[in-house]
């Protein structure tokens, strides 16, 4: 619980002793079985859980860290929960005396402060062991909660200046010993939650590990856990091998960028993430000096694993999709955090509110930096939402209920060189399933009333962001609503001189005299009838917008994706005929004349 | 006599199928594919030769002809459908864009999206609103429906498809709009959401709407021209057609929602896999079918292979109509092997069959899994493959392996035998993905392979997954076919209905599944069939609250059409116990203090009509088999002179002790280190471990 620890649980790990040697196709073979199995836990898990943001939305990882605490194979899931972890593992394998480890337990982890990211992600994990006895690796399956016991429902306090106000923290607590459920620690923890849904949660959780941990029980058999810790060596060897080889494609050099969020949950405005990506040869490294570190912000801290997650979250977009995931990224990238910036914060820090803003700020810090170099995969993976509206209430029975606004909605998907922004996010949440209007109006007081795309929502560019929706929902109900507002003053940033989004507004009350714009955060009682309209980002455009191609700025014009007006202020682009009548065409000779005039401006102007 | 006919039309060869009594006659011919009616009536014509009969007197005496058709996965693989227009609910005109957020590769930022067949222009909004319990928010604005109309024609839309919200609990809006759109828009194929898919949530509905829309004029033609020609050539009863329920309908239901002929292909082989393991005693089966390009994976359950009506993504779309699960991967006998970075893959590009394996001769140049199994011995460049058509070479196989090996530090051989030990890993782990969260564990199945090239890998992934027996039909080349007829016509349709289970409506069940029973009896009575041939499964789907997925379950099975005597005050509760039930058989859990809901109400009616026998048993003794000749081959123990058995010398009661290669019409049957196959009174083989 200190920064010392930190440097501990992020010290780079020695592969596992082994005396068997393996080729390469085994070992993709065992990896292979390995994936297979974190995709049969997850599985697991999404179907039995009873809350939602888990058996609809998707939030949930399985993935395997080996007897040393590396990533070793297989994660399925989010990106941001992959890369996260291990970490909390390593706490539990410096203490495996302490906390007497050993075959059919299972554990839960979710301390910020001991390698976990913010307290909503449970991490419940149970390590496998050979025949000897001998700890080979660790199952490991994170979820994302609704709630955690603390002040306020869901985990996340504006107002909260440390993380026991968010919750309640295990470092490592055993659910269950040597395979029998500790029935009363397992009460303690269902107790300790608002949601009756819970209890089915955690259970399908461990669950889901027991699953695992039986099938790792049937490879190591089947393979031997010589050749299986081999695999697993070989695995992360080669993917370290692999990342250098991307890295040493890149140009030597320094590549920095800085990102500002509007304003912790406080006021402070202009927080600052600042990254620097230094190229030599094959080593890669980000490094976080000169982000923010003033003690006194607020609900902008981000825990060191998740940081670390966040960095990496990125690389990864950045390099052939198809290198595998586990250890061997963190052995070739060096990421280099101050100790007590928002990005590691000092101990008993809140932690909630942190894996949205800096985390996603860091995320897009590192893609304007590597902008530079793999621009053809520069696209943000991350959510500039600084917090979807939750809408809380009670039914007649007095049970509290939470629409959490994971609605359907467009944000934040910018464009890729060659590829406009497409879909509802960017690729990396692209596995969480998004809520429909008829799931959530037969459970809660709400109407859904729009969300559409916004015309010129979307950054321009030579490949255009895809225009972030404006939702707009009525609450039927007297209801809490609580919101935090950030990227209106600094919206998503656009990449190679492409435009940046959209800026963010969330207003309240639309429409009654009581209309007013969220500025910061809000924590309001809205009266039955209230109608609140989230109007999102969007994402952000690649290259210069004059460079795009007329006739595709035509095809958007049609699609009312841009406005006419927007085809020629930010575009150049001359069109004749209707959009009414759908006969619009490019007036090339006027389009380049248009445009020679714009440049000349902007030169002019620089 | 009477005859049933089956009929499968693949990509390169349609399959027949003929019962006669309780024979069974199989024929292929090429597919032709500027008109797919034309190969089938080659075909049939092919058959009334066979029996000695005209055309007309063959078609006279036909009960039933029955067909699969891959027109609409085709319109969507080549995206050449109708030119669509969506209208739906003001607000939300994106929803079939946003996908609720899905993205196929959560790790590549240059996935492409998905071709749109309602581009943003041509997706319109109207005013209206229907509240979840049927209200009607605010009344359908008429005058903004005539304007869509108006854009949409402007834009020469041949197909509209109408989704609004809840319209699957109040429908009012959508019929009237559908009455609107059909005098606004001349000509165009209009599909109305709560008759496509009457189920929440939108973007599932609406999407499922969309692509039947965007099918529906080419399979609703297509089907229309093979009726008029059978018509024309003599038959006289209803054209049957598969849907990817695994059930058959008569043209005129199928006209209702073309979608539910997508993806019936596959759904047939699963069918003729059900019916076949069941009645050789084996009802959890593992089916796989290993054909050309991919490999599809099923699993049977006490001799059913339950439609599921849920997260169903084909071509990139969802579809939400009940489909036997089927998942594919792409490993097939063209998939190509490559090196990646210093890892070797297999898959998932294929050389389909044109150019093909280099094998093949036709020009392919990198190699494939089929030219791994050349390469393996495993297949022969000797004789005719494929029953003869053509002979493998094995000019350039070598020299393409040598190019892996090169990257991978070995020979050809090594690289041919790592494509084996790769694809046949990328199987069992597709098999896993499979049965993942079913509570299944593939060793308590018998494996049944089928498709040209599944027997080749069958045992040897059998042992991977721990399962001990697999059975290789000798029809197996031409499964689907055989599926359809042993498919019975079916209706599965299913209504929203969402209340817990302890506040349930009965009057509003009730009324849902007498709906559901006048809708089955209406199409099973013009299919001429009587009310006692149709035999009805009530089936509820239900979750504990908070749950996305519900669990599907018969509430009452095998009973009369619209009898609903059942129903009484114990219902809720009765409901609750199944539902139970059912979950503790799914998940190995249930919340004793939470009670579940209703999300729908499901009706499951089918008339059983004549299916090709199928013989059982050991009974026949034979004497040892003997192997034609010999071959230098790798059946995963290195190269050895291998013993190769000719299907055609083989006899009921035969076994053919490892390691050995039988070659049959259209597909070769490994018996891998371990394993005996034995031949059942059929002439079908059972692989044996040990």
């Amino acid at each position: 619980m200190s920064f010392e620890l930190n440097r501990k649980l992020a010290a780079p790990r020695d592969p596992l002793p082994t005396t068997a040697t393996i080729d390469q196709v085994t070992a993709d073979i065992i990896r292979g079985a390995f994936e297979t199995v974190c995709f049969e836990s997850a599985t697991f898990l999404g179907r039995a859980a009873s809350s939602p943001i888990i058996n609809q939305s998707n939030e949930r990882n399985a993935a395997i860290v080996d007897a040393h605490g590396r990533l070793a194979m297989g994660a399925v899931g989010t990106p941001h929960l992959t890369f996260v972890n291990q970490m909390e593992t390593r706490w539990g394998l410096m203490n495996l005396d302490r906390y007497d480890w050993g075959p059919g337990d299972v554990f839960l982890a979710n301390d910020p402060d001991h390698g976990g990211g913010h307290l909503p992600d449970y991490c419940v994990y149970g390590p496998v062991y050979d025949d000897k006895g001998e700890l080979i690796c660790i199952q490991t399956l994170q979820a994302h909660q609704g709630d955690t016991g603390g002040k306020d429902p869901g985990g996340f306090s504006l107002d909260a200046t440390d993380v026991f106000t968010e919750g309640v923290i295990y470092p490592c607590l055993k659910l269950v010993h040597r395979g029998e459920l500790r029935q009363d620690v397992f009460d303690f923890v269902v107790r300790n939650n608002r949601f009756a849904t819970f209890a089915g949660d955690i259970a399908a959780m461990i669950g889901g590990v027991q699953h695992a941990v039986r099938m790792l029980d049937g490879l190591i058999g089947k393979w031997g856990a010589e050749t299986v810790k081999a695999a697993i060596n070989h695995s992360i060897e080669h993917t370290e091998r692999r990342v250098r080889e991307e890295v040493s494609r890149w140009p030597d050099g320094t590549y920095e960028a800085t990102v500002l969020i509007d304003h912790d949950t406080a006021g402070t405005r202009d927080i600052k993430v600042h990254v620097a990506c230094t190229i030599a040869g094959d080593q890669l490294t980000v490094d976080l000096a000169g982000t923010d570190d003033r003690p006194n912000l607020v609900g902008v801290w981000n825990t060191f694993a998740n940081s670390r997650s966040y960095v990496m979250t990125q690389v990864v977009a950045a390099m052939d999709p198809t290198i595998v995931k586990n250890e061997g990224f963190f052995n070739a990238v060096d990421i280099v955090i101050p100790e007590g910036c928002i990005a590691q914060p000092p101990a008993n820090k809140p932690a909630a509110l942190g894996s949205f803003h800096p985390a996603c700020e860091i995320t897009e810090a590192v893609c304007l930096a590597l902008s530079a170099v793999a621009p053809e995969r520069s696209q943000p993976q991350l959510y500039k939402i600084g917090m979807p509206n939750a809408v809380i209430g009670f039914d007649d029975n007095g049970m509290m209920w939470m629409d959490q606004g994971v609605d359907c909605r467009s944000m934040d998907t910018s464009a890729v060189q060659g590829i406009d922004g497409w879909g509802s996010c960017p690729n990396a949440l692209g596995s969480l399933i998004l809520s429909e209007a008829e799931d959530a109006e037969s459970r809660f007081p709400i109407l859904n009333i729009s969300r559409e795309m916004t015309t010129d929502g979307g950054g321009a560019g030579q490949w255009r962001g895809s225009p972030g929706s404006l939702n707009v929902k009525q609450v039927l109900k007297p209801t809490t609503a609580m919101a935090w507002m950030v990227s209106a003053d600094h919206p998503l940033r656009g990449m190679c001189g492409g435009d940046d989004a959209i800026p963010y507004t969330n207003h309240f009350e639309v429409g009654s005299p009581n209309e007013r714009q969220v500025a910061h955060t809000a924590q309001d009682l809205l009266p039955e009838g209230a109608v609140i309209a989230y109007q999102h980002g969007g994402g952000a455009g690649f290259g210069p917008a004059l460079l795009r191609d007329p006739e595709a700025v035509k095809e958007d014009v049609l699609d009312e994706y841009v406005s006419p007006e927007a085809a020629r202020a930010k575009y150049g682009v001359v069109l004749t005929g209707s959009l009414a009548d759908y006969t619009l065409a490019v007036d090339h000779a006027a389009t380049e004349a248009l445009r020679a005039d714009m440049r000349a401006m902007a030169q002019a102007a620089e | 006599m009477t005859y049933r006919v089956g009929i499968d039309i693949g990509g390169t060869f349609t399959d027949f199928a003929l019962l006669k009594g309780e024979d069974v006659i199989l024929h292929k011919n090429l597919s032709t594919p500027e008109d797919r009616s034309v190969g089938v009536m080659e075909g049939l014509g092919a058959l009334a030769a066979r029996e000695g009969l005209s055309l007309g007197d063959f078609l006279g005496a036909c009960e039933a002809i029955v067909h699969g058709t891959t027109v609409a996965d085709n319109t969507l693989i080549e995206m050449n459908g109708a030119l669509t227009g969506l209208i739906t609910t003001e607000g939300f005109r994106d929803e079939i864009e946003y996908r609720r957020g899905f993205k196929e590769d959560i790790w590549d930022v240059r996935l492409e999206p998905p071709r749109q067949i309602t581009p943003r222009r041509r997706r319109l909004t109207v005013p209206e609103r229907i509240l979840h319990d049927g209200t009607v928010h605010q009344p359908l604005d008429e005058e903004a429906l005539r304007e869509a109309c108006r854009k949409l024609r402007l834009q020469n839309v041949e197909a509209v498809a109408i989704s609004f919200l809840f319209s699957f609990v109040n429908p009012e809006h959508e019929r009237r709009a559908k009455e609107i759109v059909t005098r606004e828009i001349q000509n165009a194929y209009i599909s109305a959401s709560h008759e496509v898919l009457p189920r929440a949530p939108e973007y599932d509905r609406t999407s499922t709407t969309i692509v039947n829309a965007y099918v529906g004029p080419r399979v609703t033609a297509y089907l229309e021209r093979l009726v008029t020609r059978l018509a024309e050539g003599g038959y006289r009863n209803q054209l049957m057609v598969m849907q990817a329920s695994g059930g058959v309908m008569t043209k005129d239901y199928i006209d209702g929602a073309p979608i539910r002929v997508l993806a019936s292909g596959p759904a047939g082989g699963v069918i003729g896999s059900a019916h076949c393991g069941k009645a050789k005693g084996h009802p959890n089966l593992l089916c796989v079918d290993m054909g050309g390009t991919s490999y599809d994976m099923s699993v049977v359950v006490a001799g059913e292979a339950p439609a599921e009506a849920g997260w169903n993504m084909h071509h990139r779309y969802l579809i939400g109509v009940p489909m036997v699960k089927v998942e594919t991967l792409g490993a097939g006998g063209g998939s190509i092997c490559h090196v990646n970075a210093g890892a070797l893959e297999v898959g998932p590009k294929s050389a389909g069959s044109e150019p093909g394996p280099i094998c093949y001769g036709r020009g392919g140049t990198r190699p494939t899994v089929t030219d791994a199994l050349v390469m393996l011995g495993i297949l022969s460049t000797d004789e005719g493959f494929a029953g003869g058509s053509f002979r493998l070479t094995r000019d350039g196989v070598d020299a393409a392996f040598q190019a892996v090996g090169d990257e991978m530090g070995y020979g050809a051989e090594d690289a041919a035998f790592d494509c084996w030990r790769v694809v046949n890993a990328n199987m069992s782990q597709g098999v896993r993905r499979t049965t993942a969260g079913k509570g299944i564990d593939p060793k308590d199945l018998v494996m049944l392979a089928y498709g040209g090239n599944g027997p080749a890998f069958a045992a040897i992934q059998a042992e991977d997954l721990g399962i001990t027996k697999v059975l290789v039909p000798k029809a197996s080349p031409t499964f689907s076919a055989l599926g359809t007829l042993v498919a019975n016509p079916t209706i599965d349709e299913e209504r929203s209905y969402i209340a817990s289970a302890h506040a349930l409506d009965l009057d509003r069940v009730r009324q849902l599944w007498h709906d559901l029973s006048e809708r089955a009896r209406r199409y099973f009575t013009a299919a001429r069939f009587t009310p006692e041939q149709m035999r009805v499964n009530y089936q509820l789907n239900m979750r504990y609250p908070g749950q996305n997925f519900s669990l599907s379950f018969d509430f009452r099975a095998d009973a009369k059409l619209g009898d609903l005597s059942f129903m009484d005050d114990g219902f809720g509760e009765r409901a609750i116990a199944l539902f139970n039930q059912r979950h503790m058989a799914e998940y190995n859990h249930i919340r004793e203090h939470e009670v579940p809901e209703v999300s729908g109400v499901r009706l499951a009616a089918h008339v059983t009509t004549p299916s090709p026998r199928v013989t059982a048993g050991f009974t026949a003794s034979a004497g040892a088999p003997v192997p034609a000749k010999h071959r230098r081959a790798n059946l995963g123990q290195g190269f050895g002179e291998t013993p190769v058995y000719l299907g055609r010398d083989l006899r009921p009661g035969m076994a053919v002790p490892s390691p050995a290669i039988i070659e049959e019409t259209f597909t070769t049957i490994v018996v891998y280190p371990g394993w005996t196959a034995r031949v059942d009174d059929a002439g079908d083989y059972e692989l044996v471990k040990g």
